[in-house]
């Protein structure tokens, strides 16, 4: 019973960690940019690709290529967002909408002309590979190491925010894009470091998953930019602490509706999504509107 | 009106003339060449090939397409069928039934399609059957499992223009049932698609099993949804459970990562006897590569080590030196339906749907898989895939069968009336 509690949290905590890595990247650019981005997912796919990819080009190197692949999917999320985005910020949520999912469309097309439609193996990562028993049930090594990379990279984005001078210019200009700008920052570079960072995130998400799920498929990204988008409206849209707790909750939701209440587990995450809705439409840490 | 220069009387004469010249055409102008076959079959015959070729499952596609080019090929190099040349054109089926309608469609009222083929999910294929009815041409599928299609489909509905080419779900729920008999697990668990597959299939092999077995229990099932990327909390589930036995449908890309975290979890060294119905598809057994634990229990619609024959062999020979891939079992019934076509056609000596139906119905094909049967009551297919064990084999780069139990066809398929005493195994 014990081992069987124990384990089922673990797994939780570990899905919720692998969410996390992907709503905050997708909140970070809620919250600065006002842009509800659906091509995350897509960012996501493309750091998986790029990290393998470059895993298989430098040796089987997994570190190698979760550095680089995702500073290759920088570039891409630079690119659309000087030259796309940039232009639909001042038009209604539905443009911004409609131009973030045909890229997801344009995406998974190219990811199929260039690595094949089939799915692509992922290699486990060396050094993480085994597993340890706990409680008398294996869990797996890798699974613990990302269950301790979410929290590092909440904490590193909290401190970055809210103990940076940066920090402080990127909430001044979320805040008041007119008044920032008034004083001298430059909001729309501001902006575009800003979607590429989140850009970055997405990626990195993606490089970390796909050991895990062993599998690289075109339009991966849209199972997990689902649960992600979920996540972030439940715990308030832009805000870290909200997307944070939200992934946790999520994560634990679904490992303990799988187990104990496994005809509704597809259900319940939604459930929870209409009663906050319904009682708290701004989320738990969202601001009133 | 009259004198508009071509006027009604002129309109017949030119309908009259072109008639004629048709009527006459194949006696005056003979084809010569490759094609001058020697039937009145007005080539070319065109099949409409239909599978997954998008997401996680698009590996499919391309199996299927390469055993069908190469039956093509094949085909059309010894003198086509009957004289006439086979066409084939493909579309991605996806997985959505609207889709698969939407080609079936298009395949008969735009491209002109004599015969139909493919489609993978049993889903699509229950959608398809009131269209193919309607469209009236012969329809060969090559995957999709569910044994309603043949016995509510065909057998009950008489939609005659259906058969199944590939084994049914008998296969994974009957024929395992067999296998698990002579295993020393009493309880068996699942981890299994949540979608009608999943559902069915462990339908079967407990109440075959129950009546192999009496003492067999089942003590817990898992149902992951379509698109699963973490079964962790499934394998929880599981090992709570302390099973004996793991059965699991899962498939494709979802069965490969099943596989690798159920090892993480230790899984296979706590359950001993575990049967994956479809873990002999090559797209897995490649993917999985050195990672599938040996001694699992896995079977298919065809492996590539079955039959150990010459005509099999050299099939296998063939194909790997076309495309530098070992065979899928969508590959040999992909292969194998065009051959089907062509069997058909040339004992009705037409390509008109009733006259083929009849020729298929009852009729014997020699195929890699061994002989084939179209049961006469609901056109599947009867023919034998084994059981087997996996194993290392320093020959391949990835897990083959190594020992086999066949368990034959006609003692694991359900009979017809499909309803009451009898039509279900053991017999």
């Amino acid at each position: 019973m014990l081992t069987s509690v124990v384990h089922v949290c673990l797994a939780g905590l570990s899905t919720g960690m692998f969410i996390w890595l992907v709503a905050s990247g997708l909140t970070l650019i809620f919250g600065v940019l006002g842009v509800l981005n659906f091509a995350h997912g897509s960012f996501y796919m493309l750091g998986a690709y790029f990290c393998y990819t470059l895993l298989r080009v430098m040796g089987n190197n997994f570190w190698l290529g979760l550095l680089l692949g995702p500073l290759c999917v920088c570039v891409v999320g630079y690119l659309i967002e000087r030259y796309f985005l940039r232009y639909v910020y001042h038009l209604a949520l539905p443009y911004q909408l409609l131009l973030t999912f045909a890229f997801v469309l344009i995406f998974d097309d190219l990811v199929k002309i260039v690595w094949g439609p089939g799915s692509i193996g992922s290699p486990s990562v060396a050094g993480l590979a085994g597993s340890v028993p706990i409680l008398g049930r294996n869990f797996p090594v890798y699974n613990i190491f990302i269950m301790v990379v979410g929290p590092l990279v909440a904490l590193g984005m909290w401190a970055m925010l809210e103990r940076t001078w940066w920090g402080r210019i990127i909430r001044a200009s979320s805040s008041d894009r007119e008044m920032a700008s008034a004083i001298g920052v430059k909001v729309p570079a501001l902006f575009t470091a800003v979607f590429v960072f989140g850009t970055w995130l997405g990626a990195v998400g993606g490089g970390l998953a796909a050991p895990y799920v062993g599998l690289l498929t075109p339009g991966m990204g849209e199972s997990i930019i689902i649960d992600a988008f979920v996540v972030v409206v439940i715990g308030g849209l832009g805000s870290l602490k909200g997307a944070f707790l939200g992934a946790l909750i999520i994560g634990l939701l679904s490992s303990f509706g799988t187990r104990y209440i496994p005809t509704f587990d597809m259900f319940l995450t939604f459930i929870l999504m209409a009663a906050v809705l319904l009682w708290k439409p701004e989320g738990f840490f969202g601001e009133a509107k | 009106m009259e004198e508009k220069g071509f006027t009604r009387r002129d309109f017949m004469k030119a309908g009259l003339l072109t008639a004629a010249a048709s009527a006459l055409g194949p006696g005056v102008l003979r084809p010569t060449g490759l094609w001058a076959g020697t039937s009145k079959i007005k080539g070319p015959i065109k099949v409409g090939y239909q599978a997954i070729m998008s997401g996680a499952l698009a590996g499919y596609g391309e199996f299927h397409k390469m055993g069908v080019i190469m039956a093509a090929e094949e085909i059309n190099a010894s003198g086509g069928i009957a004289g006439a040349k086979l066409e084939v054109q493909f579309r991605d089926s996806t997985l959505k039934k609207p889709q698969a309608i939407k080609n079936a469609r298009y395949f008969v009222d735009s491209w002109g399609a004599d015969f139909l083929a493919g489609v993978d999910s049993s889903g699509q294929a229950l959608a398809l059957a009131p269209v193919i009815a309607e469209l009236d041409k012969v329809i060969i599928i090559t995957h999709a499992a569910t044994e309603k299609l043949t016995e509510q489909q065909v057998y009950k509905k008489g939609i005659r223009q259906i058969f199944r080419i590939s084994s049914p779900t008998y296969q994974d729920g009957n024929a395992a049932a067999f296998v698990a008999k002579d295993l020393p697990a009493k309880s068996w668990a699942t981890i299994s698609p949540k979608y009608e597959y999943g559902y069915t299939c462990w339908r079967m092999f407990k109440n075959t099993l129950s009546i192999l077995k009496p003492g067999a229990s089942f003590i817990a099932e898992s149902w992951a949804p379509f698109g699963t990327t973490d079964f962790r909390p499934h394998i929880n589930t599981i090992l709570d459970a302390k099973p004996d036995g793991l059965y699991s449908t899962e498939w494709a890309g979802e069965l490969i990562t099943f596989v690798k975290q159920a090892k993480q979890a230790g899984l296979f060294d706590k359950i001993k006897h575990v049967m994956f119905p479809v873990g002999a598809a090559m797209d897995v057994l490649e993917g999985l590569g050195k990672e599938m634990p040996d001694n699992i229990w896995i079977s298919g619609r065809y492996f590539f080590l079955y039959p150990d024959n010459n005509q099999n062999r050299e099939w296998v020979a063939r194909f790997k030196k076309r495309w530098n891939h070992y065979p899928a079992y969508v590959s040999e019934t992909g292969y194998s339906a065009m051959f089907a076509i062509k069997k058909a056609v040339e004992e009705a000596g037409s390509k008109e749907t009733r006259k083929v139906i009849n020729a298929m119905e009852g009729m014997m094909l020699d195929s890699p898989a061994g002989y084939r049967i179209f049961r006469k009551e609901d056109h599947q297919a009867i023919y034998d895939v084994p059981w087997g064990l996996t194993k290392t084999d320093p020959r391949y780069p990835f897990k083959i069968m190594g020992k086999q139990i066949l368990v034959p066809a006609k003692d694991c398929f359900n009979r017809p009336p499909f309803e009451g005493p009898g039509t279900k195994p053991p017999f």
